[in-house]
C-alpha cells in the first residue's frame, strides 16, 4: 500500500471509529436531542468530510473500481450520505436560498372533516416573514395585552385580530406567540427590531379530509329487531342507513356518541357529548315511517333497553369494551385550482405521497374524531437516499455472498 | 415471563432441554454422543415448527414467537458452516439454539397478538426475521473469535479454518443480513413514522454495530493477520453492540424511544 492509500485508510478508520462513538453518544441523550446533535455545524463539517473521504478512496483505490460490488457499496454510501443532506434542514435552507425553492421540509397541519386546508405549521424552522412593528411594543407584549395601537398595526397589514386574542411567551425568551381563533403569530425580538412572523407555510395545493374514522378489530354494530326473534345488523357509523321492511320505514344513524350526556336548555332536552372524561357511548338513530314521520332514538351500548320511548323497535347497540384498535382511517383529497388531483385514505404504513410531500396521520380528536392531525415531510434527497440503500445492498450480497456462490457452481462444472 | 402449558410449549421445552443435554455431553468428551443428542433436538424443533404451521395453517413467521421457534432450528446453519465454510463449533451451536427457544418457551405469547396499527405491515417479519437470523451468524463468530483469542485451534484431522479466518468467513455470511435488517427497518420507518431515520436510541445501536463491523473490515483489510487479536476484539465489541441493541434498549428506562414494546 501507498503512502497516499494508507492514509485515506487511517481517514476512513477514523471516520467509522468516530461516527460509531457520536452514535452511541446519540443514543444516550434521546432522539430529539440526537437529531439536533447530528445536525449541528461541527457534525455538517463530518458528514461532508465523510463524503469527500469516499469520492477519495474511490478515486485513489483502483480496487474499488475494479470490483463491482466494493464499488457499489461505497458509492451507495456516497449517494445516502448526499441524500440525507439535501434532505436534512440545512439542505432546505441552502436550496431556498440559492435555488429558490421555497420547500417546507417538515410541519403539522391540522384539518377538520369535511374542510381543507394549506397551512402548515412549521415550529422548528425559519418562519414566514410578515413585517416589523416599533420595538415600543414589547412592553405591551410583556404584560400579554394587545393594545389598540397594536391591533392597528395588524389592520394595516390586512390582520385583523379578534376580541379573544391571547399573549403567551416563548419558552426560548424574546419571542411571544400571539394566538387568535384559527390563525397565531409570532413576534420575536430580532437586533432592535421586533418582527411579526406567521408560523404556518402554505403548500401549493390543499389537503381535504373526507372523514376519518378508528377501525377496530372487533366492530361495533346496531341491531334492530324487526320482528319477533328476527333482527337486522348494520355497522354502527354515521351515516349508516336500513330499510325496515314495511311499515316500519327506514332507520338512519345521524351520530355517535362517546360520553352521552343531556343538558335542559330553554325546557328543551338537547343531548351533546361531554368531552370530561366518562364513557356513555350512544347513537342516535332518525327513524323515518312510511307516512313521512321522523322520530329520534337514542340507544346506549352500556345501558341496553334503556331509551326507548319513541318508538316499538328494540335497538341493540354492541359495542364491546376495551376493544384494541386495528387501525386509524383519514380520507384525503388533495385540491388544486379547485380540482381534485389525488386521492387516498391513509392508514398507518400507508401515507399519502403527492407534490414532493408526504403525508401521514400522527394525531387526531381524541373527543369526538372531528379531525386529524397530520405530519407534513419533503421527500426532498429521499431517491439519492433509496437508490444509495439498493445500491448498498445489492453490491454487499454480490460482493460476500453471491460471488462466492457461483464461484462453487462454476467449479463444480 | 410465563409457562406454557401446551403441546407447543412443551415441545419448546424438550427442544431447549435437548440441545443443553447435547451440550453438556459434548463438554464432556463425547463429541459423537452430543452431536447425536442435537440431532434429536433438531429433529423436535422441526416437529414443533411443523406443529405450529399446521396449527395456524399458514408460514408460521407472522410473530416473534414463531420467529423464535424457526430460529430454533439452527441444525441446518451449524451443518452449512462446518460443511460449506469450513467452520466448527457445534457446542457453541447447541447453546444459541437453546437460548434462541428461550423467548420462544417463556416471553412471547403464542397466540397471535392483534397487532397495533404500526406493526401491521409486510416488512415486520423480513426485518425482525433477517436481523435475528443475523445475531444467529453474528453469535458463531464472536464464538470464533473467543477462541482466537484463548488459542483453541480445532485438531488437525477435522479440516476446519483456524479461528481467525474462521471469524472472518463468517461475519462475512452475516454482514449482509445485519445490513438488509437495517435498511428494512429504514425503509419501514420511512412509511410508518414518516422519516426513514429518526435518530432512535435502538436505530443509533444497530447503527454502532453495522459500523464496528465496517470497522472491522476496513481494520481487517489495513492489517491482514497481523494483529490476529485485534481482529477478533473487533468481532466481539460488534456482538456487545448487538446485544446491546436486541436487549438493553427495549428492557433499559434510559432509551426511551420510538422501539421500546417488547418488554
Amino acid at each position: 500500500m501507498n503512502k497516499l492509500r494508507r492514509e485515506v485508510m487511517w481517514a476512513a478508520l477514523a471516520l467509522i471509529i468516530l461516527l460509531t462513538v457520536f452514535s452511541i453518544y446519540g443514543a444516550f441523550i434521546g432522539a430529539a436531542r440526537a437529531e439536533q446533535f447530528f445536525n449541528r455545524i461541527p457534525l455538517a463539517v463530518f458528514w461532508i468530510a465523510f463524503t469527500i473521504l469516499l469520492i477519495v478512496a474511490i478515486n485513489v483505490f483502483p480496487r474499488l473500481v475494479r470490483v463491482p460490488g466494493l464499488l457499489l457499496m461505497h458509492a451507495g454510501c456516497i449517494s445516502i450520505l448526499l441524500g440525507g443532506m439535501w434532505g436534512s434542514r440545512a439542505g432546505h435552507a441552502l436550496q431556498n436560498k440559492f435555488l429558490g425553492n421555497e420547500k417546507i421540509r417538515t410541519g403539522r397541519m391540522t384539518i377538520y372533516e369535511g374542510y381543507s386546508d394549506n397551512q402548515v405549521i412549521v415550529e422548528n424552522e425559519a418562519q414566514n416573514y410578515l413585517f416589523s412593528i416599533k420595538p415600543e411594543f414589547e412592553s405591551d407584549l410583556d404584560h400579554r395585552t394587545v393594545s389598540e395601537e397594536l391591533r392597528q398595526e395588524f389592520e394595516k397589514h390586512q390582520m385583523t385580530l379578534s376580541q379573544d386574542v391571547k399573549v403567551m411567551a416563548k419558552p426560548e425568551g424574546n419571542a411571544w406567540v400571539i394566538a387568535d381563533n384559527l390563525s397565531a403569530y409570532i413576534a420575536r425580538k430580532e437586533g432592535e427590531a421586533l418582527n411579526i412572523y406567521a408560523p404556518t407555510k402554505e403548500l401549493p395545493f390543499s389537503v381535504r379530509l373526507k372523514d376519518f374514522r378508528i377501525e377496530y378489530y372487533e366492530p361495533a354494530n346496531l341491531e334492530i329487531e324487526i320482528a319477533e326473534g328476527q333482527s337486522k345488523t348494520i355497522p354502527a357509523e354515521v351515516g349508516q342507513e336500513i330499510d325496515l321492511g314495511g311499515e316500519l320505514g327506514k332507520a338512519k344513524i345521524v351520530r355517535k356518541y362517546e360520553n352521552f350526556k343531556m343538558s335542559i336548555e330553554d325546557g328543551k332536552r338537547v343531548a351533546f357529548d361531554d368531552p370530561r372524561p366518562g364513557s356513555n357511548p350512544a347513537l342516535e338513530i332518525e327513524i323515518t315511517a312510511p307516512d313521512g314521520q321522523v322520530i329520534t332514538q337514542y340507544v346506549f351500548s352500556l345501558m341496553p333497553g334503556f331509551g326507548h320511548t319513541q318508538s316499538k323497535l328494540k335497538l341493540t347497540y354492541h359495542r364491546p369494551l376495551n376493544r384494541a384498535i386495528r387501525d386509524y382511517v383519514s380520507e384525503l383529497e388533495v385540491v388544486r385550482d379547485g380540482q381534485v388531483v389525488a386521492e387516498k385514505d391513509i392508514e398507518v404504513n400507508h401515507p399519502l405521497s403527492f407534490g414532493g410531500y408526504h403525508f401521514y396521520q400522527v394525531d387526531y380528536d381524541h373527543e369526538a374524531g372531528r379531525f386529524t392531525i397530520l405530519s407534513v415531510h419533503s421527500s426532498s434527497g429521499l431517491r439519492l437516499v433509496f437508490i444509495g440503500y439498493w445500491m448498498l445492498c445489492i453490491g454487499i450480497l454480490w460482493h460476500m455472498w453471491f460471488r462466492h456462490i457461483l464461484a462453487r457452481i462454476k467449479s463444480k462444472k | 415471563m410465563e409457562i406454557k402449558y401446551t403441546i407447543q410449549g412443551y415441545l419448546v421445552y424438550i427442544t431447549i432441554a435437548t440441545y443443553v443435554l447435547a451440550f453438556v455431553v459434548t463438554l464432556l468428551r463425547r463429541p459423537k454422543a452430543g452431536h447425536a443428542i442435537y440431532l434429536l433436538g433438531f429433529a423436535v424443533a422441526v416437529i414443533s415448527y411443523g406443529y405450529r404451521w399446521m396449527h395456524v395453517g399458514h408460514v408460521p413467521l407472522q410473530n416473534l414467537f414463531e420467529v423464535f421457534l424457526c430460529l430454533g432450528m439452527i441444525y441446518p446453519v451449524s451443518l452449512f458452516c462446518k460443511r460449506v465454510l469450513r467452520v466448527g463449533g457445534y457446542a457453541a451451536d447447541m447453546l444459541i439454539g437453546a437460548i434462541v427457544l428461550f423467548p420462544a418457551g417463556f416471553v412471547f405469547h403464542a397466540q397471535p397478538q392483534r397487532l397495533p396499527p404500526a406493526l401491521q405491515s409486510w416488512l415486520f417479519t423480513p426485518h425482525v426475521a433477517v436481523y435475528m437470523l443475523s445475531y444467529i451468524v453474528m453469535a458463531k463468530a464472536t464464538f470464533q473469535a473467543v477462541c482466537q483469542l484463548v488459542g483453541k485451534n480445532p485438531k488437525p484431522g477435522e479440516n476446519l479454518l483456524p479461528p481467525e479466518q474462521a471469524t472472518y468467513t463468517i461475519v462475512c455470511v452475516g454482514f449482509p443480513l445485519l445490513t438488509l435488517g437495517l435498511i428494512l427497518g429504514s425503509y419501514w420507518g420511512k412509511l410508518a413514522w414518516g422519516d426513514y431515520w429518526g435518530w432512535d436510541p435502538k436505530e443509533l445501536w444497530s447503527l454502532a454495530s453495522w459500523l464496528i463491523f465496517v470497522g472491522y473490515f476496513h481494520f481487517r483489510y489495513m492489517f491482514g493477520k497481523k494483529h490476529p487479536r485485534m481482529n477478533s476484539l473487533w468481532a466481539i465489541a460488534g456482538m456487545v453492540a448487538i446485544i446491546i441493541t436486541l436487549l438493553w434498549v427495549n428492557l433499559s428506562k434510559i432509551f426511551s424511544g420510538l422501539h421500546s414494546y417488547a418488554t
